[in-house]
This record gives C-alpha cells, sequence and structure tokens, in this order.
C-alpha cells in the first residue's frame, strides 16, 4: 500500500507538485493521468526518492519512505521508464539479473529467476538471452524492461510511461500482457500516463492530475460518468465519452440468454467490449449480434436495446 | 555490395591509373658510388632492359581493368593482385641492386626513387580500399600485410645491403634502439602520466563548474602555443629549479633534456585526453542513469557499472588521438636535446642526408599508424554490445 499525505515539491520558485494526497491500496493498478508538466512523473519518483519530496509524507506499508536507506528501497520497487533505460553494455540475460544480483542472491537462484521472468513475458531464452539491447525491438526491450522491474519479486511496480515510445500495435499488445500480468501477480502499481485509452484500459483507479494537483480520482468508470470539470471531460475524450465507456464494459455484462428468435447472423465473442460490439452493428447494419463463447458456440445474444442499457430487449 | 556491381570503384581505377603512370614515367631508384656524392637516377624501364618494370605494370593494368564492374570476384582478385605487388617490389628492388651496383663499389648507396614512393603508397592506399569493400576483419586487414613485410624483411636481410636507408642504420644500430627506446619512454611517460592527471581532472570538473571553466580556458590556451616556443618557456623555469634543488638536478632535471620535452608533451596531451574523458562520462544516457538509480545502484555502483564501461571507448579514443599526437610532438623534442627519432631528422637536414632524416621519420610514421591502429580496434571492441 502506497500512501500520499499533502506531499508537495518545488523546483525553485515552481511548485510541481501542490499537496496531493493519495492512497494506493495493495494489489490495485494507479494511472497517473494529465497533460505534460502536471506533476505525474514528479509524483511517481517521489514515490523511490529518485526526487526528495519537500512537504509532507510519503508511506510505504505504512512506513515513511525517509525511514529507508534510498538504496534498500528501490531495491525493493520495480521501476521501468519508457525508453526502457537497459544497459547497453550488458545482454539481456544480465541486465534482468540486476536486481537480484545486487541483493547478492546466489547465481544459481539469480539464473533461474531470470529464465522464469522470460518465460513469464514471453521471452525465448535461448534467441534472447545473450542478445544486447540494441540488437532488440522495441518491443522486445520494453518487456526486458518489465522483465528486470520484476526480477527481485518487489510488491510494488513504479512505470513511467513504460509503452509510450511503442507503435500503436506493439503498444495495445504489451497493455494487453500488462492486463494479463497484473491479473496474475497482484502487484501494486503506479502508472505513469498521458494516453487516456491506456490508462482507462489499465487503470483500476484514475487520478487525473493538473498543475501539479489532483483533478478527480475514482473508478475509470466513476470518472466517466462524473467528470469533475470540463478538463477532466476533455481528457477523457469529450463526445467520444460515450464509445470510451462502452470499451470498459463486457458483452457478457449485457447479454441476455438464447431466445426462440432464429440466430442473428452476425457473431460476438462475450468477452469483448461493447464498443467493439456496436462497431459490428453498425458495419454490417444490423441491431442484433449473436454471442458466442470461446469455442465460437452460440450462448447468448445481443440487442442494440440492450447495448444502449435498456433493461429488457 | 550490390550497388558496387553496377558502377565502376572510380577509387580504384584512379589510384592504380596513378601507379602504372608514376611506375613508368618517375625514377624508380638511383645510385650513388658513396654518401658525398649526388646519385644517378634510373627509370624502373631503364632497368634490366625493362621487362621485368612491364611484368609488374601488369598487374596494375588487370586491377584497373577489374575495377571497371567491381563484382566481389572481381574485387578479391585485385586484393590478390595488390598483395602479390606489394611482395613484389622489394623483390624488384634487389635485383635492381645487384644489376645497378657494380662490385667494385664497396660505398656504393642505392636510394629508392620517386615512382617506388608512389607507388608503395598507393598500393598501400588500394589495400585500405579493398579491405573497406570487402568488409574484411581488422585483423585479416593486418594479415594482408604480412606478404610486404616478410618479403620486405627478407629483402633487406639478403640483397639490399647497398641500400641507404639500411646502410644509415648499420652506421649507427646502437644510436638507433636507444633512440627508439627513448621515444617510446617518453610518449609513454607522457602520455601516462596526461592520463592520470586527466582522470582526476575531469573527475573534479564534473563536480564543481568553476574548475570546468577555468580548466578547459587554460589548456585550450596551452594547446596554442607553438611546440616549440612552449619549449623555449620551459627552458628557463627548469634550467633555475635544476640549478637551485640538487635532487630535481640529480634526477636530470634542467633546462633541456627531458624534462621540458615531458612536461611540453604532457601540456599538450592534457587537452584532448581531459575533453575526451569528460564528454564520454558526461554523454551516457541520462535514461541509463536514471534506471540505474531507480533499480537501486549506489551512486559508486552507478559509476563502476554502468558509467565508467559506457565511457571507455570514448576514452580509448582520447589516449589514441594523444598517443598519435604525442609520437609526432616528441619528434621535435629532439631539438632541446630530450633524444628520440627525431635526433636523426635534425642531424639529417643538417648534413642534407634524406636517407638519414627518413630513418628517423619512417619509424615515426610507423609508430604512429601501430598506436592509431591498437587503440582504435581496442575502443572498437568495447563498444557497448560487444562486436556485431
Amino acid at each position: 500500500m502506497i500512501e500520499l499525505f499533502d506531499v508537495t515539491k518545488r523546483f525553485g520558485s515552481e511548485t510541481a507538485v501542490d499537496g496531493i494526497s493519495l492512497r494506493v491500496e495493495k494489489g490495485e493498478l494507479c494511472a497517473l493521468v494529465g497533460t505534460s508538466g502536471c506533476g505525474k512523473s514528479t509524483t511517481l519518483r517521489m514515490i523511490n526518492r529518485l526526487i526528495e519530496h519537500d512537504g509532507g509524507e510519503i508511506h510505504l506499508d505504512g512506513q515513511p519512505v525517509r525511514n529507508f536507506d534510498e538504496v534498500e528501497l528501490r531495491r525493493r520497487i520495480g521501476y521501468v521508464i519508457q525508453s526502457t533505460g537497459l544497459f547497453p553494455h550488458w545482454t539481456v540475460a544480465r541486465n534482468i539479473g540486476l536486481v537480484p544480483r545486487l541483493l547478492r542472491w546466489p547465481k544459481a537462484r539469480v539464473r533461474e529467476r531470470v529464465e522464469e521472468l522470460m518465460h513469464l513475458l514471453g521471452l525465448s531464452v535461448a534467441e534472447f538471452a545473450g542478445k544486447y539491447p540494441r540488437q532488440l525491438s522495441g518491443g522486445q526491450a520494453q518487456r526486458v524492461g518489465v522483465a528486470r522491474a520484476l526480477a527481485a519479486d518487489p510488491d510494488i511496480l513504479l512505470m513511467d510511461e513504460p509503452f509510450g515510445a511503442l507503435d500503436p500495435i506493439t503498444r495495445e499488445t504489451l497493455q494487453q500482457e500488462m492486463r494479463e500480468l497484473q491479473a496474475r501477480l497482484h502487484k501494486t502499481v503506479v502508472f505513469v500516463t498521458h494516453d487516456m485509452d491506456e490508462a482507462l484500459a489499465l487503470a483500476d483507479r484514475l487520478v487525473v492530475m493538473h498543475q501539479g494537483r489532483i483533478v478527480q480520482q475514482g473508478k475509470p468508470i466513476e470518472l466517466l460518468h462524473e467528470p469533475a470539470n470540463p478538463f477532466v471531460e476533455s481528457l477523457l475524450g469529450g463526445l467520444d465519452r460515450g464509445l470510451k465507456e462502452a470499451a470498459l464494459i463486457q458483452v457478457s455484462e449485457r447479454m441476455l440468454p438464447l431466445g426462440p428468435r432464429l440466430l442473428a447472423s452476425e457473431r460476438i465473442p462475450y468477452g469483448a467490449p461493447l464498443s467493439q460490439a456496436l462497431s459490428v452493428m453498425l458495419w454490417h447494419r444490423v441491431d442484433r449480434l449473436t454471442v458466442v463463447d470461446e469455442e465460437d458456440i452460440p450462448i447468448g445474444e445481443l440487442s442494440l436495446r440492450r447495448l444502449l442499457g435498456a433493461k429488457t430487449s | 555490395m550490390g550497388e558496387g556491381r553496377q558502377s565502376p570503384n572510380w577509387v580504384l581505377l584512379s589510384l592504380m591509373l596513378a601507379a602504372v603512370a608514376a611506375w613508368l614515367s618517375l625514377d624508380a631508384v638511383s645510385v650513388a658510388p658513396n654518401r658525398i656524392v649526388p646519385g644517378t637516377s634510373h627509370m624502373a624501364l631503364g632497368v634490366m632492359a625493362g621487362w621485368p618494370a612491364v611484368l609488374l605494370a601488369l598487374p596494375m593494368l588487370a586491377v584497373v581493368v577489374l575495377a571497371w564492374k567491381p563484382g566481389r570476384k572481381e574485387l578479391r582478385l585485385s586484393l590478390v593482385a595488390v598483395v602479390t605487388l606489394l611482395a613484389l617490389l622489394p623483390l624488384w628492388l634487389s635485383a635492381a641492386t645487384t644489376v645497378l651496383v657494380e662490385p667494385d663499389m664497396p660505398q656504393a648507396r642505392v636510394a629508392i626513387g620517386r615512382s617506388l614512393w608512389l607507388v608503395l603508397f598507393l598500393l598501400l592506399l588500394a589495400t585500405i580500399e579493398l579491405r573497406t569493400r570487402l568488409g574484411l576483419s581488422r585483423p585479416l586487414g593486418w594479415l594482408l600485410l604480412v606478404p610486404m613485410v616478410s618479403s620486405w624483411w627478407l629483402s633487406l636481410a639478403l640483397w639490399l645491403e647497398p641500400l641507404a636507408l639500411l646502410r644509415e642504420y648499420q652506421a649507427r644500430s646502437d644510436q638507433f634502439v636507444s633512440a627508439l627506446l627513448a621515444h617510446l619512454i617518453l610518449v609513454g611517460a607522457a602520455v601516462g602520466a596526461s592520463l592520470v592527471l586527466a582522470s582526476l581532472l575531469a573527475l573534479a570538473m564534473r563536480r564543481h563548474a568553476g574548475i570546468r571553466r577555468t580548466g578547459f580556458a587554460v589548456l585550450n590556451f596551452l594547446q596554442t602555443i607553438p611546440s616549440l616556443a612552449l619549449f623555449g618557456l620551459l627552458l628557463a623555469p627548469l634550467a633555475w629549479l635544476g640549478s637551485r634543488l640538487d635532487w630535481l638536478a640529480a634526477f636530470g632535471v634542467s633546462g633541456i633534456g627531458w624534462a621540458p620535452a615531458f612536461l611540453a608533451l604532457l601540456g599538450y596531451s592534457l587537452l584532448p585526453m581531459v575533453r575526451n574523458i569528460h564528454v564520454a562520462l558526461e554523454e551516457v544516457e541520462p535514461a541509463v542513469i536514471e534506471s540505474a538509480r531507480g533499480m537501486g545502484m549506489s551512486r559508486r555502483q552507478v559509476f563502476l557499472q554502468v558509467r565508467l564501461p559506457l565511457a571507455l571507448p570514448v576514452v580509448l579514443e582520447g589516449i589514441r588521438i594523444t598517443t598519435v599526437q604525442a609520437i609526432g610532438l616528441t619528434a621535435v623534442a629532439a631539438l632541446i636535446g630530450a633524444g628520440g627519432l627525431g635526433t636523426f631528422i635534425f642531424q639529417g637536414l643538417g648534413q642534407a642526408a634524406m636517407d638519414m632524416v627518413l630513418l628517423g621519420a619512417l619509424p615515426i610514421i610507423v609508430l604512429a599508424l601501430v598506436a592509431d591502429a591498437l587503440f582504435g580496434s581496442l575502443s572498437e571492441r568495447l563498444r557497448p554490445g560487444g562486436a556485431a
């Protein structure tokens, strides 16, 4: 659990972070969103003390971060940055094993852990262990970056625009993998991004920052329904908000059991988001879809009225 | 490689055309009855009825033709031709020497003429061009020189006794070895000391902006003083120190000799060294340093395991530049009695004996090239991510 109490940071006369309070529960993924210069990266880096805060307190599991030795503290916290920051003169395996080595794990255990992590992130050990960072694609390098952050199995993970430099397709793949990873590992994650779609897709809690202050925080769906002010509303996409909300709801939440009517010809997987179902309806100009499971077996149906949120079909 | 197949390799083409022209039109060798009398020049075509010269010109012409459509096969053939030519030239010189020097001229001296120098130079350039085109590795590139070096060695040992350069060497071989050693020691000491000093200075500069500003200003100023003037400037204070402090005098410190030379070399070496070390340490990608700190490396670990290894290739680059520069400057230091290979150059100039000048200049060139190649390949090897 990470708690910030009235935390402030000034650079000279400029206040970068202005009295923010925040609580990230254990196992929660909290996304800090805002335009550049809003203080989100500074907030993140105050947690692992790459930047020292001027006022207020930051607690990890109830302990002020200032009570820890800063080097010890950082070894307990995973850290991923946009440009990966992989060491160009070290192989992939050596990069991933960095923190375990700093913690003086026995060699065999480090190797075992590195291989485990490479499997976890879908990097073939035989192919990648001996490669150098410059031989990797952007997506591969970022996977190595995540593996390195996870190496010593930290409870807390700080991610600063980790997928920001990737092309859209790779970014979406890695977001999907990140979701699956988080579902398995339940780390306490603070995730900085300026991409609202990314934040909506990943976050349990969304924190919108503006000019060093927290403008609004809550579950993504809450922010979508009740944006605190026009700034949050525009950040959430203005008129596109409906589609962003639809992207957060699964078809299975709105579908009805198969009725007596004939099956609709177009199909949609039950795990797909409503936005996709709407897109299929628009494309084929139909108002009814057959919902199928993983094996493509019909299990229900979804009408346009249900999709829109009406109680009955 | 693919694009080379279509258009001619103009570099190779012009190099070899120039070589053929020089070989057939300029004097290749000159013979003098003794050290004092100027020699008579001979064209390559004028020696041994000219047919060996023509035979040697044929492979050069062949390379010209091959360079017209330089596929990989053609380039390989050219390389074989060029390497063979380089090995054959000393043999031609041996043959020419045997023919031109009559047995009743025990003092006769053979000097290498313009065309032979030019052809040697052009062929070496062609070797470099071919090595680059064919993408041969550095060690393989060095291997290409083996036939030439062994052929020269063999010729010098067996047949080239009248070669003026060799005569000059034989007349003072002890002196040559000690001059070479003095040269190497002076360069080594200056570069070594400047590496230590520059490292300390660069580290201090990273800490304090004030030291950085004044440091670079002073070093830049030092660099602008001509070397002879710097030797002169050091003369008086060092002479004074040597006369005042007995232990310094016992150490050999005086206005002339190794002390001013060493100090001047040190002064010149500092700027490139400090600049490279400073830039190397500063230019490590900030994201790498940030993530190193974020992962929980201590300051010491960040410096020793990340910053320093990533800076090392650029530092070596600085050592390379400094060493090559110091090898050249040490030649000038002979003027103030510091010894070294420059001694032969200045003595030779004084006696108008060009071969003696060469005896000093050639080893200096070779030393500079070897130092350059050595540190160059070392720095390449240490590049992040290793050799590809």
